[in-house]
């Protein structure tokens, strides 16, 4: 009889959540954690029970977390794994839970097998015991709205306490990351660790922005013998021993690496692949490391993982282009130095002349303290100043961007200010000629405002669908 | 042709929050006016000596850094001692403040020596005093400028001044020093503490060049004052937030 009741209460509990999800669409608004919320509030231990309809993997870490996860929901689907993805930012709680909601027949059954969550770091310890992944993908540790989750350490030993209680899980994790690699110690997990192979990434010197240059073990400063981005590399410590782990999924080799996408050669156990990525950045080659450790982790063969990498397309919010008569307009999510820096890296490698749009916003979304700007090295678009036809400003804190734009080197007369998107559009394409590029560089906010205007204008297609 | 070094002391460790930032608007500013710069980062188990430098700028970072704390009292803490009262020019931000002082109180109640360069002290409090903060500051008043500072705060330590020690300016915005008495910041001698920690330099020129030409001051006996700049970016960015904040008062 009990369990009749706790039945009835979870079924109840589904059918509010869905009726909210059908009424938001009809409503055209986008939320995604209300239906969740609604249904947590029916019935508070809904998530665990979800959890046990799904195999799970949970996806979390600074930088990544959405490519990656497109990437591996990508490998499922081309492999015979129907799964369900969060999306758009949905990953606390209720999010999640709508989520797996929206992957149940009215009558509470699952449409899919599996389930793919991307987690917020802050969320993971309290989330991985409810949602018992089979597998966890840690992606890397940057400094990231710091205002929000206190400092980077502190981070770190939440996503540690929360693997603590799922000693079953198998963990996915960057060895060049020395936080990330860190979580694989004195635990009985299985682990995959990828990573990029010695040499194989050209040095790029000296790296200013170093999130943990120390020991975490000892406070010894680490030895690098070397750095690809950050404080990604082969690092060791002097004192205590505690060093990058060997790795079972490693990048071998760089074939070609231009703005569209690289040419990589990934070996691990049984494995020795060559993929043609089609996603620009080195950050890219790493959010690839972690899919192909995903596929050794689900059992599939080298073929299949190729097969699904190279077939990969970019997605939400990473970088999105749009045809607007001879012109493009590109899209790229901005939100930490490190993900900047990367962004600025491929735009060195344009050709063509272009026109930059930088839409700063201060929400809490994007991270109230708009100082990180200064971590990043806008200083190397001074290299490409002839290739720049004009930098605009925009975004509720377009003032600070062009106070840093000025600092870096820029000359004020190329650096325009408009705080009105739609504006901002028409001038950024305005200022191109034939065949070049306006790329637009959001945070997370602005982002959203702005793919309104464009959905408007260019009939771009809901990010909730 | 002038010249100034700039020594940035432990920028692998204490750089939270852009502190970078000031880095970058002292070297333009002097840049831009012919005047010859160099940065030099001096970090864990690296000599200081006060005659390689003019402006020394400690950034922030949340105290509880024991090997911060081991370094100084290797023989830095009384090197900074020293520079203090002989007038050297020093700016320290948020964690810098706090590890000039004389103690740092943590929430267990443990006292934390910190350098006693200056006679402030703080205690660790419950919350975190955090958002963008204004503060007016009557050494920075003339006929063209009105004294506002605009900064972030992002701290949970409440600091104290004891008599010696000059706050920097009054609170218009935000928690400032401790939250409850409206002081900003610390001046004792050509020693500049706030808790207005990232963009704050860049943000605020005339703060910037008041640092400049102290450093000027020492260095150069004939030395008189700085030729203005065009500041009009760096005012509308200080202007966009305070009239974003007007009227909200914290403390
Ligand atoms: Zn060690």
């Amino acid at each position: 009889m009990k369990q009749g009741f706790s039945n009835l209460r979870f079924l109840a509990a589904i059918l509010a959540a869905k009726l909210s999800i059908v009424i938001l669409r009809l409503l055209r608004s986008g939320g995604t954690s209300l239906p969740g919320k609604l249904a947590l509030k029916l019935h508070p231990k809904i998530l665990d029970r979800l959890s046990g309809l799904f195999r799970v993997t949970m996806i979390t870490g600074t930088n990544g977390k959405t490519t990656t996860s497109r990437i591996v929901a990508n490998m499922m689907e081309q492999n015979r794994m129907r799964v369900v993805t969060n999306k758009s930012g949905a990953n606390l709680s209720s999010g999640i839970t709508t989520t797996l909601i929206s992957a149940l027949t009215l009558g509470g059954k699952p449409r899919v097998t599996h389930a793919l969550l991307e987690t917020d770091e802050a969320a993971f310890r309290t989330l991985a015991p409810r949602l018992k992944p089979e597998t966890v993908i840690v992606t890397n540790f940057f400094h990231d709205q710091l205002d929000r989750f206190g400092d980077l350490q502190t981070t770190v030993d939440k996503v540690r306490e929360g693997i603590s209680k799922i000693p079953d899980a198998v963990l996915i994790l960057n060895a060049d990351d020395s936080l990330c690699a860190s979580l694989g110690r004195n635990v009985s997990n299985r682990i995959i660790y990828f990573g990029m192979g010695e040499g194989v990434y050209p040095e790029t010197g000296a790296n200013i922005n170093n999130d943990a240059a120390f020991c975490m073990q000892c406070n010894s400063r680490y030895e690098y013998s070397s750095v690809t981005f950050g404080h990604l590399g082969h690092f060791s410590c002097p004192s205590c021993g505690f060093g990058r782990p060997h790795t079972h999924v490693e990048c071998s080799g760089i074939l070609s690496y231009d703005n569209l996408g690289s040419n990589i050669e990934i070996s691990g156990p049984d494995m020795r692949i060559t993929v043609k990525l089609a996603l620009p950045g080195l950050y890219n080659i790493y959010n690839a490391l972690a899919g192909a450790s995903f596929g050794i982790a689900a059992g599939l063969d080298e073929k299949e993982i190729a097969t699904a990498l190279s077939g990969f397309e970019s997605g939400f919010g990473r970088m999105e282009t749009i045809h607007a008569n001879d012109r493009e307009l590109k899209m790229i999510l901005v939100k930490n130095p490190t993900g900047f820096n990367q962004v600025l890296r491929f735009l060195l490698t344009q050709e063509r002349p272009c026109v930059i749009a930088l839409a700063i916003n201060d929400k809490l979304a994007d991270g109230t303290d708009v100082s990180w700007l200064w971590d990043v090295d806008f200083e190397v678009l001074t290299l490409m100043n002839d290739r720049i036809r004009a930098f605009y400003v925009s975004g509720t804190r377009a003032e600070d961007m062009a106070v840093r734009l000025k600092y870096a080197g820029i000359s004020p007369d190329m650096i325009m200010m408009e705080k009105e998107y739609s504006q901002l559009i028409s001038k950024a394409l305005q200022k191109a000629e034939a065949r070049e590029s306006c790329y637009i560089l959001p945070t997370y906010t602005a982002m959203m405002d702005i793919r309104k205007i464009l959905k408007r204008r260019f009939g771009l297609k809901e990010f909730w669908k | 042709m002038y010249e100034i070094n700039i020594c940035h002391l432990y920028p692998d460790l204490m750089n939270l929050c852009g502190d970078r930032g000031s880095i970058i608007a002292l070297t333009r500013r002097c840049e831009w006016r012919g005047i010859q710069v160099r940065v030099k980062s001096v970090s864990l188990n690296d000599p200081l000596s006060n005659e390689d430098y003019d402006i020394l700028f400690i950034g922030g970072q949340n105290l509880d850094q024991s090997i911060i704390h081991d370094d100084l009292k290797k023989g830095k803490g009384k090197v900074i001692r020293e520079a203090v009262e002989a007038n050297k020019v020093i700016l320290a931000v948020c964690g810098g403040l706090q590890l000039l002082g004389r103690y740092c109180r943590t929430q267990d109640g443990r006292d934390l020596e910190c350098i006693g360069a200056l006679d402030l002290w703080t205690h660790e409090g419950d919350n975190r005093l955090m958002g963008n903060l204004i503060f007016e500051c009557d050494f920075l008043k003339n006929e063209h400028f009105d004294g506002l500072i605009a900064g972030f705060e992002n701290h949970s330590g409440k600091t104290w001044l004891g008599s010696g020690v000059k706050p920097m300016g009054r609170v218009v915005t935000g928690f400032g020093l401790n939250g409850e008495d409206g002081y900003e910041g610390a001046i004792y001698k050509n020693t500049y503490c706030t808790y207005a920690q990232g963009s704050l330099l860049p943000k605020n020129p005339a703060l910037t060049d008041h640092l400049i030409t102290l450093a000027l001051k020492n260095r150069y006996s004939d030395f008189e004052s700085l030729e203005q700049l065009d500041d009009g970016f760096e005012r509308a960015a200080r202007d966009s937030i305070i009239k974003s904040l007007m009227g909200k008062k914290n403390f």
